[in-house]
């Protein structure tokens, strides 16, 4: 099992317009190589690189090396900080048990 | 390894208080005290089969009405209602939720243990929920805003 990223981790790396046309095209694609995401792209293949380490660490994307080359697909599960409210739930109930624990000290000091 | 497409989970929140059972079972279950920590419900009795609602940030095409119902009402021990809300054109804030909230109290030496359980959110796993995901993927991006604005 693979941990999943802190949602600002999945937000930074969803920040940047080049970054999310990258995982866009990965996610069409099924999988593909640095090389065939560079053709076509207008960025060089450093430049790509660099949006795929960052879309890794927000565990957006996988690789799966064969051969010489190495090929990259969508974690669908990477984009659960986002794509359902646990996140945002989880930061709600502990507030809201913060706020419970000082309207406690008020009516029973 | 789930094959499903979809997994549900759990929110759990437990903390130890300084107060009898008693005192934190009004604060979960009167009106005007649910106001003051939590949010002021519309409609809401402390009786199994009650209705009642929660007004909160409306997003996309989500009003922001949070649907209750009352399950179960062991007094100072076992709180129990349906939470829904949502509209199924969002992806994020505002996504459909058809979840239960349980409160457990139990005694302890110097005061309560008390346990929220948020239960039945639902997580895409596989392949076909990247589909739907992807085609609401435009509005993922649009909402990130409004979760950083939320959080910070």
């Amino acid at each position: 099992m693979v941990a999943t990223a802190p949602l600002d981790t999945v937000m930074q790396a969803l920040a940047v317009p080049t970054r999310r046309a990258v995982l866009e095209r990965i996610i069409r694609s099924g999988e593909i190589t640095v090389v065939e995401l560079t053709r076509g792209s207008g960025v060089t293949q450093g430049a790509i690189s660099q949006h795929l380490k960052s879309l890794k660490q927000a565990g957006l994307v996988a690789e799966r090396p064969e051969g010489r080359n190495v090929y990259y697909r969508a974690r669908p599960e990477g984009l659960e900080p986002l794509a359902d409210w646990m996140s945002h739930y989880g930061a709600f109930w502990r507030d809201r048990f913060a706020d419970l624990r000082a309207l406690l000290k008020e009516i029973d000091p | 390894m789930n094959d499903a497409a979809s997994d549900t989970r759990d929110i759990v929140v437990e903390e130890v208080f300084p107060h009898a059972p008693e005192t934190i079972w009004k604060t979960l279950t009167t009106g005007e005290l649910i106001g003051r920590w939590l949010m002021a419900p519309a409609g809401f009795e402390p009786v199994e089969g009650n209705r009642f609602t929660f007004q909160t940030k409306p997003g996309g095409a989500w009003d922001g009405v949070i649907h209750c119902q009352v399950l179960e009402v062991i007094p100072n021990q076992r709180f129990v209602y349906s939470w829904k809300g949502g509209h199924a054109a969002n992806v994020g804030y505002g996504a459909p939720l058809d979840s239960v909230v349980t409160w457990t109290l139990s005694r302890t030496a110097d005061g309560t243990r008390l346990r929220l359980v948020h239960s039945g959110f639902v997580v895409p796993r596989n392949e076909s929920a990247l589909e739907t995901m992807g085609n609401g993927w435009k509005k993922v991006v649009r909402s990130i805003g409004g979760i950083a604005d939320e959080q910070g």
